[in-house]
């Protein structure tokens, strides 16, 4: 009997530690992502953003159940609201009583791919929103600046703290909970544009397409990159009309497992891109010019039959603009400068 | 390369005293052990002497003048110094054809396309990286309080 009662003492003390033991840093990633699907919350947070070089801060009630969640922002005096209801991102707009729709991407992001790309690791512990969290730190598998560092509720894995690096390594996000309620009843129409409310939905469903009846549907051959940055997937191509004048183009969404990349393209039409009067019309920023020389126009001074590139830093993001042979192509993503310029280049 | 190449191949400099310091001290103390060497060298010390006991002879007058009839070499007129002034205006035409090259290059759309980094965006830009935005939103692990921050900065800056 003495064998048998210390076999079993040893399965219990096994199976007793296997509880209490951490997960791997990356199945408590993970775990704080199902947690936002599935926990109702209340809280108030405090959250940061670096916008076209400047930082932007706010307050923010936090209402979250099930996947939906709601922002109340307040900042310098002014308040507004945003909703994720699943479908739509709903930006609610007090003063003038609107609510503008966009269209929610789904994306399927194979989660293998982040963890190929990516190393996840423990970053300590601490105390956020008086609840004691577990600190997890994801960098670049290949090298380079931290990513993400996300301070996880050790009883729910919900997110109380994130901060996000650029690919220079420069704070671009944060977001910290100074309160947060666990299981709160929420009223349904939280998520919902108040009733009165002037709504005004997006032109078009998104809808995932290939390369092929994206073509069709933008009367041009549209090519897809032959250089992708490393650890870079193609996740979908779809269609997209933006600014004033719903200027239809293409857009090819890439990920590395974290990181988004969209590549933008429409057909090149006349002189378009002809170095100093280019876009005609559609305006053009101020800008610098790489090369030195200077001048007022976003595209400086530069002959006809020039091609230009334009890129633009917002921080958390690049933009590059490149006008190839047939196509505009546009990629924003946050990445270097270099490797932007060869994905755009590689269209053409 | 074998050690014996090298040597054979510093013998013929060897053999006229045209080695010195460290080579020649290398090769003496190859010699010393090496009887391949050292016929080597004394086949060339043979060719040297057999070529200082050749007396010359002039070519008699007026062959090189044929030979040159022969092959249709113009004669060479007798080289003259180029004068000062033509130096200096050749100089100068090449630092302009340097100056006026530089200055094409870029016009003329040569070499690779020009990159200029915008302080703003304009309509294109700026729809392109807001179309981005709700991919940010969508993305694993996105803040979603900080983009929504941005999309309303956006939106007034529209």
């Amino acid at each position: 009997m003495k064998p048998c009662i210390a076999i079993f003492s040893l399965l219990l003390i096994f199976f007793a530690g296997a509880g209490l033991a951490d997960s791997t840093p990356w199945q408590a990633v993970w775990d704080s992502e199902t947690a936002t699907e599935e926990i109702t919350m209340t809280g108030r947070a405090t959250t940061m953003t670096v916008n076209d070089g400047r930082s932007l801060s706010a307050t923010a009630a936090v209402t979250a159940a099930r996947g939906k969640v709601r922002f109340d922002y307040q900042a310098d005096g002014r308040r507004w609201s945003l909703i994720d209801d699943g479908t739509h991102l709903i930006q609610l707009r007090p003063h003038r009583k609107t609510a503008l729709l966009l269209e929610r991407p789904t994306l399927a992001v194979d989660r293998t791919l982040a963890e190929r790309n990516y190393v996840a690791r423990e970053g300590g512990e601490a105390v956020i929103a008086g609840r004691p969290a577990r600190v997890i730190e994801i960098a670049p598998r290949e090298g380079g600046p931290l990513l993400f560092r996300l301070w996880l509720d050790r009883k729910t894995h919900f997110a109380l703290k994130r901060e996000r690096h650029n690919i220079e390594g420069r704070l671009t996000s944060g977001t910290e909970y100074t309160e947060v309620q666990f299981g709160p009843t929420v009223a349904p129409d939280v998520f919902a544009v108040p009733e009165g409310w002037a709504a005004r939905q997006p032109a078009d469903r998104e809808a995932k397409l290939s390369l092929g009846q994206l073509s069709a549907r933008l009367g041009f051959a549209l090519r897809s990159p032959q250089y992708l940055p490393p650890g870079y997937v193609l996740l979908g191509g779809y269609e997209q009309g933006w600014g004033r004048h719903r200027l239809r183009m293409a857009e090819l969404r890439y990920t590395d497992g974290l990181r988004m990349l969209s590549l933008f393209q429409r057909e090149r039409t006349g002189e378009e891109g002809a170095g100093g009067r280019g876009g005609r019309g559609r305006g053009h920023g101020r800008g610098r010019d790489e090369g030195g020389r200077g001048g007022g126009g976003g595209f400086g001074f530069g002959p006809p039959g020039r091609e230009d590139m334009t890129l633009i830093d917002r921080g958390t993001e690049k933009a590059l603009r490149y006008f190839g042979r047939n196509a505009v192509v546009v990629v924003v993503g946050d990445l270097a400068a270099e490797e932007l310029v060869r994905m755009a280049k590689s269209v053409d | 390369m074998t050690d014996r190449d090298h040597i054979v191949d510093r013998l013929p400099d060897y053999a006229v005293g045209a080695l010195r310091g460290r080579a020649k001290v290398r090769v003496e103390s190859h010699l010393a052990e090496c009887a391949a060497c050292r016929r080597e060298l004394a086949a060339l010390a043979r060719t040297g002497e057999l070529l200082n006991s050749l007396a010359l002879e002039e070519a008699p007058s007026g062959t090189w003048e044929a030979v040159r009839e022969k092959i249709g070499e113009p004669r060479r007129a007798a080289p003259r110094r180029p004068r000062l002034a033509w130096g200096l205006a050749m100089g100068v035409v090449a630092l302009l054809m340097v100056a006026v090259g530089i200055f094409l290059q870029r016009p003329l759309g040569l070499g690779e396309p020009r990159l200029v980094v915008a302080v703003e965006a304009d309509e294109e830009m700026q729809a392109t990286i807001q179309g981005h935005l709700p991919t940010m939103w969508a993305a694993p692990l996105a803040d979603e309080a900080a983009v929504g921050l941005r999309l309303a900065a956006l939106e007034n800056n529209e």
